[in-house]
Formats: structure tokens, C-alpha cells, sequence
């Protein structure tokens, strides 16, 4: 679904931000990015449709290059990005004119505008903020509706862009669970973050490093790399607890580190049946 | 003295259709030196009540007292130091250090105080003295975020009110900002911070408030907070808590990844101690 071949990118100053990255996503895949401040996660999600072209090296969007500004519209109806700030994303004077901006561009006639946008606020259950002018809302309102913005273009592949960043706990795993759901239904999700407790249920993480992809696998194989922390990033506390208890000879199996639920049954079963 | 709410209401678009109550009833004090956490769901009124404490808002019912002052004063806007949730919103000058400056000299400092509080405040976010020069706007997100708290701790002020502080930071920076939370607490300043980030600020926190629909739904320490049985909890809070309620016999008042080890650990070795006892028998 997007290839990337050899991309280098800079900023104007100077600043490189992207070193011959290669990568490729397939459909229907959750690849999640980490890395630090500044290791060039945006950067990337900016070149997945187009926003940024590679200095060097291609972009390859189901065999639509970014570089050909013909193929533009077709690779944006594909790709949807959901930026970190919802405010810079927002257009309209209400909800519900905002969310009908991105079907609008894509030219579709009235009837089926209506129906994108029913469908979206359905899917992210803001019917009621309909009427509300976006500015009014709170930060974590206006993560919602930005995101609803993007599904009412339904995109093929969704890219996030630390989109839980203000939300509470459990409007993010809301929010990760709607995003899921999306991805059994056959959408491809690039998902940035900082918070490692979301990963879990990745197909494949990312790490990311000065630019360059240092680190690459299955959730279970980036976690127990010892590399992680001079990368700079940190275990999702149940993982590090999980990694910890081990060395003690207290052996909590993957897929029960998910959850504190799952987690707490594990270890009562382990301490309770001797 | 403290910040005191009483009996405080407000609601946006007041008497137009679109009018919303975003808060009902509010009572609430805040000491000096005390690190508070503010949570709650989207929309709960969380930032509006960030803006009452300033007076960038005013109470539509109830009063708010700064030290005894009237929030519209300018000496309870000096106490009260403020970071937003998005940094960009409140950087307007062309360099980091006009930027830093600009609260000092506003209230009057020399340009030798403004100087020293600079440094001061720029060493305080871990940030280096070669991006005084530099325009805020050409900044990376988390450090937009560094010189906003920077520009707030420049006023020295007795309240420190953040909405979301460490959002956009990578581990290391979350690590470093709140170290200089915890440091800005002890040297006596009160730390209010809005937070969704329960993993990092859990352990640092004194005092919660919970919001739920406009109200105060709890309100107290962290371990009144816990025996409540109101969510949100950081993840390792939750699994001991679940442990405690399947019947194991720890402590569930643990908020770090080590406390947790230790009582687990612990635990362990009562329940083979009880089983060898048994046996015994």
C-alpha cells in the first residue's frame, strides 16, 4: 500500500530530518511509530500523502508517486492524516460543516456529503456537538471531531499524529478501540505516539532515531530490546513490571501484560493454585 | 494563604442558545506548596476552572480569592503563573529570550532582574543558553512547551497552574519537566496541573480533584482518592487494586513500576510461608 524507497529529507535551515528510510506498509496493517522529540516521526506522517516530498528517494502511495502533482487528489482521498492539534485541522463554523469540508473537496455530490458526515459522527458518537462551533470545545472534544473530519473522507489508510495526547485515559483507549475497529475492517493505520501503554496491540513498532529507523519488529521483540532505553524511551509500566518480576522468577506470559485486568489474573493464578 | 473558590458557577455563551454550564458549585482551596492534579473527561471543565484561578475567566456566581485577593488584581496575577495546553498560543515574542522576559519586565523588574530570572528560569526547563537567540515559532513542540513553563517560572510565582504540561515530550522530557515540578514544589510553590497523564504525575501528586460533568466528584489525597474506588488510575494502580480485590492481601495505595515489584514480591513470600505452614500441620 506505501513504499518507501530511500527517503531523505531537510528542512530549509538545514536541520535533516529523515535519512534514507525505507519502508513498507502493507494494507490492512497497524504500524506504529516511536522515537523522541525531534527524531523525524512527523516529518514522516507528512510525507504519506504528499505534504512533504522526499528530497531524495521515493514515496510510493499504491504505485502513485508524491512527486507527480497529478496524482495529488488520489493519493489524499487514499491517505487521511489526524494532526496533534486539532485547531490547526478546523475549517468550519460548526461541527457538522467542518466534518463536510473534507467530503466536499473530494467532490461528491450533496446526498452522499450527508451521509459521510451522519456516518462519522456515528462512529465517533458526537451527534449531539452537531451545531457547536469547534472552537468551543474542549481540547479532547476537538481531538474527536478532527478525527471524525478525516473518517468522513473515508481514507483507505489513516495516519495519527499523536492523536491522544489531550485526551484522559479512557477516551484514548475509546479512541484506540475505534481505530482498531477501523483496522479489522481492512484500513491500514500508521499510529504516532509517545505513549508506549498503546502499543500493545500494534502489528509492527518503529523506532525512530535522529531521522533513521533504528529499531523494527513485533510489539513483544521492540520491548524486550535492551536498546530501548538509550534510545530514550520508556516500557509501558505493566511490561517493565511484567520484565522485572521475571528476573525474580515470576513469569507473566505477553499476552497478559495488556491489561491490569489480565495482568491481575495471571499473577493470582500463579500465587493462589499452590 | 491560599486560593479559595466558593460556591463558584460559570457557564459560556450565557443567555444565547448555544449556553453550556461548564461548572456548578465549586468549592475548592489550594495551600501554597501543595502538588494538586486535576482530572477528569474531556469536556468535564477542567481548563475553565484553570482559567477562574487567573481571572482570564470570571465566576458567574461565587468568588475567587488569591490570598485573599480579587482575581482581577495585578499582584494575584503575578502569584499565579500559567502555562496553557497548547505552548504556541502563548509565545508571541521574536526571541526565547524576549519571550522569557517579557512577564518580568512587564511587572516592572530592571533589565538586570529580567537577566537573572531569564537564566534562572531557563536553566530551571533544562534548556541551554543558546536557544535564547533563537524565534520560539522555529521551536519543536516540547521545547515551545519548555519556554512556556520557563516564561511562567520567570515571575516566581507562589501558584504554578498547568494544563497538560508534558503532552508532545518524549520520555526524557516528560522526566525532566516534571523534576522541575517537583523541584518548583519544594521550593514552596503550589503546582496545579491539569493531567491525563497518570503513569508520570501519580507518584508526585498530593491532592487530587476530579471533575465530572462541571462538579467536583472527589476531592482529598491520594489515598482517600484510591479508597473512593473513582477511576481514572495509572495502570499500575489499577493492577494492584484488582489483585486486592481478587483477594490477595497488598497494599493497593502503590503508584511506581519498584513499589509494586516489592509488594508483589512480598506478597509472594507470605502466601509460600502460609502454604509451607499449612502443609506443616
Amino acid at each position: 500500500m506505501i513504499r518507501l524507497e530511500k527517503v531523505s529529507y531537510s528542512y530549509p535551515d538545514g536541520t535533516p530530518a529523515l535519512e534514507n528510510i525505507n519502508l513498507a506498509i502493507k494494507k490492512g496493517e497497524f504500524v506504529a511509530i516511536i522515537g523522541k522529540n525531534g527524531s523525524g516521526k512527523s516529518t514522516l506522517a507528512l510525507h504519506l500523502n504528499g505534504l512533504l516530498k522526499p528530497q531524495k528517494g521515493k514515496v510510493i502511495i499504491r504505485g502513485m508517486d508524491t512527486r507527480d502533482i497529478s496524482k495529488l487528489p488520489g493519493i489524499r482521498k487514499l491517505v487521511g492524516i489526524v494532526f496533534q492539534n486539532p485547531e490547526t485541522q478546523f475549517v468550519g463554523r460548526t461541527v457538522e460543516e467542518d466534518l463536510a469540508f473534507g467530503p466536499e473537496n473530494l467532490c461528491l455530490p450533496p446526498v452522499e456529503i450527508r451521509k459521510c458526515v451522519d456516518m462519522a459522527l456515528a462512529e465517533t458518537g458526537f451527534e449531539k456537538y452537531r451545531y457547536r462551533s469547534p472552537k468551543t470545545l474542549s481540547g479532547g472534544q476537538g481531538q474527536f471531531v478532527a478525527l471524525a473530519g478525516i473518517l468522513a473522507m473515508r481514507p483507505e489508510c489513516l495516519v495519527f499524529d499523536e492523536v491522544t495526547s489531550m485526551l484522559d485515559p479512557d477516551s484514548g483507549t475509546d479512541v484506540l478501540e475505534r481505530i482498531r475497529k477501523l483496522q479489522r475492517k481492512g484500513k491500514t493505520v500508521v499510529y504516532i505516539t509517545h505513549n508506549l501503554e498503546e502499543l500493545h496491540a500494534a502489528d509492527r513498532i518503529i523506532v525512530m532515531d535522529k531521522g533513521r529507523i533504528v529499531l523494527e519488529g513485533d510489539p513483544e521483540s521492540v520491548f524486550a530490546d535492551p536498546s530501548l532505553q538509550s534510545l530514550g524511551l520508556t516500557l509501558p509500566s505493566l511490561i517493565e513490571l511484567a520484565a522485572r518480576l521475571k528476573t525474580c522468577g515470576v513469569a507473566i506470559p505477553w499476552e497478559k501484560t495488556s491489561s491490569p485486568h489480565s495482568f491481575a489474573e495471571e499473577i493470582c493464578q500463579l500465587f493462589l493454585k499452590t | 494563604m491560599p486560593i479559595i473558590l466558593e460556591n463558584v458557577s460559570f457557564s459560556y455563551s450565557k443567555k444565547t442558545p448555544l449556553e453550556t454550564s461548564a461548572l456548578r458549585n465549586i468549592n475548592l482551596r489550594i495551600e501554597k506548596g501543595e502538588f494538586v492534579g486535576i482530572l477528569g473527561e474531556k469536556g468535564a471543565g477542567k481548563s475553565t476552572l484553570l482559567k477562574l484561578f487567573n481571572g482570564l475567566l470570571n465566576p458567574e456566581t461565587g468568588t475567587v480569592r488569591v490570598d485573599g485577593l480579587n482575581t482581577s488584581s495585578r499582584e494575584a496575577k503575578r502569584r499565579i503563573g500559567m502555562v496553557f495546553q497548547q505552548a504556541a498560543d502563548q509565545l508571541f515574542c521574536r526571541t526565547v529570550y524576549d519571550e522569557i522576559a517579557f512577564g518580568p519586565l512587564n511587572f516592572g523588574y530592571s533589565r538586570k532582574e529580567a537577566e537573572e530570572r531569564v537564566l534562572e528560569a531557563l536553566e530551571a526547563v533544562y534548556l541551554d543558553q543558546t536557544m535564547l537567540h533563537r524565534n520560539p515559532f522555529s521551536l519543536s513542540g516540547g521545547e515551545m512547551q519548555r519556554v512556556a513553563l520557563a516564561s511562567a517560572l520567570a515571575l516566581r510565582p507562589d501558584y504554578l497552574v498547568l494544563d497538560e504540561p508534558i503532552t508532545g515530550l518524549d520520555p526524557v522530557g516528560k522526566k525532566e519537566i516534571l523534576e522541575t515540578l517537583k523541584k518548583v514544589k519544594d521550593e514552596g510553590t503550589a503546582v496545579i496541573a491539569v493531567t491525563h497523564n497518570l503513569k508520570g504525575f501519580f507518584p508526585l501528586l498530593e491532592k487530587i480533584v476530579l471533575i465530572r460533568e462541571g462538579k467536583i466528584a472527589c476531592q482529598g489525597t491520594k489515598e482517600d482518592y484510591l479508597k473512593t474506588g473513582c477511576v481514572p488510575l495509572p495502570p499500575i494502580t489499577s493492577l494492584m487494586r484488582e489483585l486486592k480485590e481478587r483477594g490477595l492481601p497488598v497494599n493497593p495505595a502503590v503508584f511506581t513500576v519498584e513499589d509494586a515489584l516489592q509488594e508483589i514480591l512480598r506478597v509472594r513470600s507470605v502466601i509460600e510461608k502460609e502454604s509451607t505452614s499449612n502443609t506443616g500441620k
